[in-house]
């Protein structure tokens, strides 16, 4: 297990040491307290917000800063794999006596710390800017709500960070990596309405959809969702694994 | 230095019980219905420096990474300390240290912090080991800037560095020294075999200098179109041995002549057209001939030693294909 802790901690201290590390990050507090201070000026949306916790429950999720924090961490962590190649540090780190396995397992689960992370310095710009517009505090069952949407739009992050992740892995490429992200969470707003669809990534991923305007679909509820999100984030990840443990690495 | 048959006073050392640290099995890899390895075997023991030799394409690289597990093998095994880098991959990689190619490394992190992350992907590095691998390659003063500002020699000793970090039984390089300059060539030369010396670990190094490989290895492994061509020793040319001279002088056949009644003397070839006879001769019965040679009135221009170099033999062996 320290073993494994050790790996995270390499995978980690990889991604918070560049320099650029801390550009999605600013790109996140900034837009967070842009956009409050928007709504707070010109925006009638905002008139009934009485507290910074019901201000964040309404923001956090997908529909909210929730995309744009998908993205920055897509962006984020979408080079994980890609950029061990593209260094040529592929060889030094397969060459250890730690299975592939384990070597990718430990990047995905710092990729989804740094989902969290930008979640999390959404969370903290959006109460501090809304704070100061809405005034700080709130109810008990707003931070509730507060609580939830910051889980389902870090569950919408996750689910294109992991479909980043797989393509990173597959192509090698930072590029397609990021691109296939994007994409993925812009098809999020496209309904197709016919019943297939539902079996689709996009309209699952956005969980905070049936507090707000109900089902996109008929036949779709939370707990479906959640189930198709699962499966679809576990054949990406083993996508992943496969291609990755069963590539050469030449050249 | 001249190349032998695999010579008594090393089959003796081998005798001595030294450990059989890599051995290739029929090593095969196959992409489509291309061979690129072909049944490779051969093996390297504990304290030993072997060179990986062939032309362009002949499968040097191929078969490094599939050591490494970098490549999977199609065919035959590789053996590190006994144990099988397909079966116990990590039991058996856990026994190397390597330089594949170029040395990489992240490039935004200190020379320290990429050892660091090298240590906490084994079971037992410390920091003091760190240290003393830093002071060992004389890395000190560059250990906390950026590898990004290394030149390309440091980061080869860093590369070595890393690679020695848990005390490996085999070092595996892939071109060690290409793109250095020709003082940072002698100093890589230098550290291996004082690693190999000191640490008694076993050494696997391809380049495409020969004159390199002449200088550093005990034994040559050269390899074309993925098959084993020749296996030898490099031995090192001792007092005893009679060394190919060539005499450059006015009179050849005078000189021919007045050597014949020498008898340390050995005449073999007499070249009209350039003035010069080849001869074999101890060192210490040279200044002998040359007074024979005045005496009898003979002018001597140029005395040259005549080796025949790793590349000749190389050529010879692989049918002067281009070398890589």
């Amino acid at each position: 297990m320290r073993n494994f802790t050790r790996l995270i901690q390499n995978e980690w201290l990889k991604l918070t040491k560049k320099r650029s590390f801390w550009v999605p990050v600013a790109m996140l507090a900034a837009i967070s307290v842009l956009v409050t201070v928007m709504l707070y000026k010109f925006s009638t949306n905002v008139a009934e917000v009485d507290s910074a916790a019901q201000y964040l429950a309404s923001m956090l999720g997908a529909s909210g800063l929730g995309q744009f924090a998908a993205i920055l961490a897509v962006v984020g962590t979408a080079g994980i794999v890609a950029q061990e190649y593209s260094q040529g540090t592929i060889k030094f780190l397969l060459i250890r006596s730690r299975s592939r396995g384990e070597i990718l397992a430990s990047k995905y689960i710092a990729a989804a710390g740094y989902t969290l992370m930008m979640t999390l310095v959404a969370g903290v710009s959006l109460y501090a800017a809304g704070g100061f517009a809405f005034g700080f505090g709130g109810t008990g069952a707003q931070w509730a709500d507060a609580l939830q949407s910051g889980i389902y739009g870090f569950v919408y992050s996750l689910v294109y960070v992991t479909l980043s992740f797989m393509m990173g892995a597959l192509t090698r490429s930072t590029g397609v990596a990021i691109g296939a992200g994007l994409m993925g969470s812009m098809f999020g707003g496209i309904v197709i309405f016919k019943d297939f669809y539902k079996y689709f990534l996009f309209p699952n991923a956005d969980l905070t959809i049936y507090e707000k305007v109900g089902p996109p679909l008929p036949g779709m509820s939370i707990g479906f969702s959640l189930t198709v999100l699962g499966v679809y984030m576990a054949l990406f990840l083993a996508a992943g694994y496969t291609g990755f443990k069963r590539r050469d690495v030449a050249g | 230095m001249t190349l032998t048959q695999r010579n008594m006073s090393q089959e003796t050392e081998r005798a001595d019980g030294a450990e059989t640290v890599l051995q290739l099995e029929n090593l095969t890899k196959r992409i489509g219905r291309k061979t690129i390895v072909d049944h490779l075997s051969f093996e390297v023991k504990q304290g030993e420096i072997v060179g990986l030799l062939g032309p362009n394409g002949a499968g040097k690289t191929t078969a490094i990474r599939m050591m490494t597990g970098l490549i999977r093998i199609s065919g035959g095994d590789v053996r590190i300390a006994g144990k099988s880098i397909r079966a116990q991959f990590k039991e058996a990689i856990v026994h190397v240290g390597g330089i594949i190619e170029n040395p990489e490394f992240y490039p935004y992190m200190s020379g320290f912090d990429n050892l660091k992350q090298a240590a906490r992907m084994t079971d037992s590095v410390t920091d003091t080991r760190i240290r003393e691998v830093i002071a060992l390659l004389g890395l000190e003063e560059a250990q906390y800037k950026k590898v990004k500002t290394y030149s390309l020699g440091m980061r080869q000793r860093l590369g070595i560095a890393q690679a020695l970090l848990d005390r490996p039984k085999l070092l595996i390089l892939d071109e060690p020294t290409n793109g250095l300059d020709p003082a940072g060539i002698r100093e890589m030369r230098d550290y291996l075999k004082q690693i190999a010396c000191s640490e008694r670990i076993a050494i696997l190094v391809s380049s495409h200098l020969l004159s390199e490989i002449e200088q550093m290895c005990s034994r040559v492994v050269v390899i074309q179109n993925g098959r084993l061509v020749t296996e030898q020793s490099v031995r090192h040319r001792t007092d005893s041995q009679q060394p190919a001279i060539r005499i450059r002088v006015d009179k050849p056949e005078q000189a021919q002549e007045a050597l014949r009644t020498l008898g340390q003397v050995q005449v073999q070839e007499v070249r009209e057209a350039e003035s010069e006879l080849l001869c074999r001769v101890s060192d210490t019965d040279i200044p002998g001939m040359i007074d024979t040679l005045r005496l009898a009135g003979v002018a001597v221009y140029r005395i040259t030693e005549t080796t025949k170099s790793l590349e000749d033999e190389f050529l010879q062996w692989t049918g002067g294909s281009q070398i890589a």
